[in-house]
């Protein structure tokens, strides 16, 4: 796993050697094209920052945590795991800010931090992916596509949870 | 997306003025802050992987990889442009394999490319709930946590987190056949 990178790199620069590709000129073209990327998306990346940080602070984060902790229950999610799985469609950073505390608390082999483990490596930062893969985008109507992933992430959690029991 | 921003944002601001006024502000300040920090990062990695990418498709193998992959696609997606079609197999590719770093610019690419032709709302929808419900087969970063923290079985989470993983964008792919309609509007 450690060659990987190295290697495909290494493959794609000989390959370009040989295709005759002046490399300097390539290299520098494509890195160009990095500033107006993340231009585009900044704006977007601060909107969901500034909410991420409100819900957080305004303690609306713990109240809705414990409000939907018992249903999660009904579905095998412990409510240890609830703020994770909320958390995760909206911040990657904050969720693994919760992966750790989880690993500190209950120790890295136990049953809630292998759950949390597999809830945070199977599931995506959807409102994130949704707004930096659209900054650019005409397309605004997301409503369906978005309610689609965070229906199907949801159940992964839930399939997490029981797998976690077997395995 | 504005109905959920606009609600959390009255209900937290609401809160807030009753509990501790004077966070308010900085809060949203250091979400500012944090958005900033992060695209500071962002523009160095899509600098270096953009420029290695360049190097991919000047060489004409970014091509050559799409070809191959484009049955494939035209399955999934429907017939997509072959520019757009380019763009998407790399960023499904590097989902795959768990590098987020050239994930990102790929797929705005591909949104971007597929958003000048007609009729392709559903390729861009079936893209975005394939890109948003994970497809990355090994979770490094959680191994590489659990190592750290002296997990005595770390790669214990690898079958479970790929079953969930495929679980979640296979009912994606379903759900996305149901409700959004093939073909142009």
């Amino acid at each position: 796993m450690r060659y990987f990178i190295p290697v495909l790199f290494l493959i794609i620069f000989v390959i370009a050697l040989f295709k005759k590709v002046k490399p300097y000129d390539a290299f520098t073209s494509g890195a160009k094209s990095a500033i107006p990327f993340a231009m585009s998306i900044f704006p977007y990346l601060v909107s969901i920052f500034v909410l991420t940080e409100l819900f957080e602070v305004s303690g609306l984060s713990n109240a809705v945590t414990k409000l939907i902790s018992p249903l999660f229950n009904l579905l095998g999610i412990p409510s240890e795991l609830t703020k994770l799985v909320l958390i995760k469609p909206f911040s990657g950073n904050g969720a693994l800010a919760i992966l750790t505390e989880i690993y500190q608390t209950y120790g890295v082999d136990s049953y809630l931090s292998r759950c949390a483990s597999v809830i945070y490596g199977s599931s995506e930062t959807v409102f994130y992916v949704a707004a930096v893969y659209f900054a650019g985008a005409k397309t605004k109507n997301l409503t369906k596509p978005i309610l689609i992933s965070l229906f199907a992430s949801f159940c992964s959690c839930v399939f997490a949870c029981f797998i976690c029991l077997i395995l | 997306m504005n109905v959920i921003f606009g609600t959390l944002l009255i209900l937290s601001t609401i809160i807030l003025m009753f509990s501790s006024p004077e966070t308010l502000l900085s809060a949203m300040l250091s979400g500012g802050e944090k958005a900033l920090s992060l695209t500071t990062k962002m523009v160095i990695v899509y600098a270096v992987w953009l420029g290695v990418f360049a190097l991919l498709e000047q060489s004409g193998l970014a091509d050559k990889f799409a070809k191959m992959l484009k049955p494939f696609n035209n399955k999934l997606f429907g017939k997509l442009p072959d520019k757009a079609n380019n763009f998407m197999s790399l960023n499904i590719s590097a989902n795959i394999l768990g590098m987020s770093g050239a994930t990102t610019p790929m797929g705005i690419k591909s949104i971007q490319e597929l958003e000048k032709h007609n009729g392709t709302e559903y390729a861009i929808a079936m893209f975005f709930v394939i890109n948003a419900t994970s497809v990355q087969l090994i979770p490094s970063s959680v191994l590489a946590l659990r190592t750290s923290l002296g997990s005595t079985f770390p790669s214990s989470i690898i079958l479970p987190t790929i079953l969930a993983t495929l679980l979640s964008t296979i009912i994606g792919i379903i759900l996305v056949k149901i409700f959004i309609k093939k073909g142009a509007k």
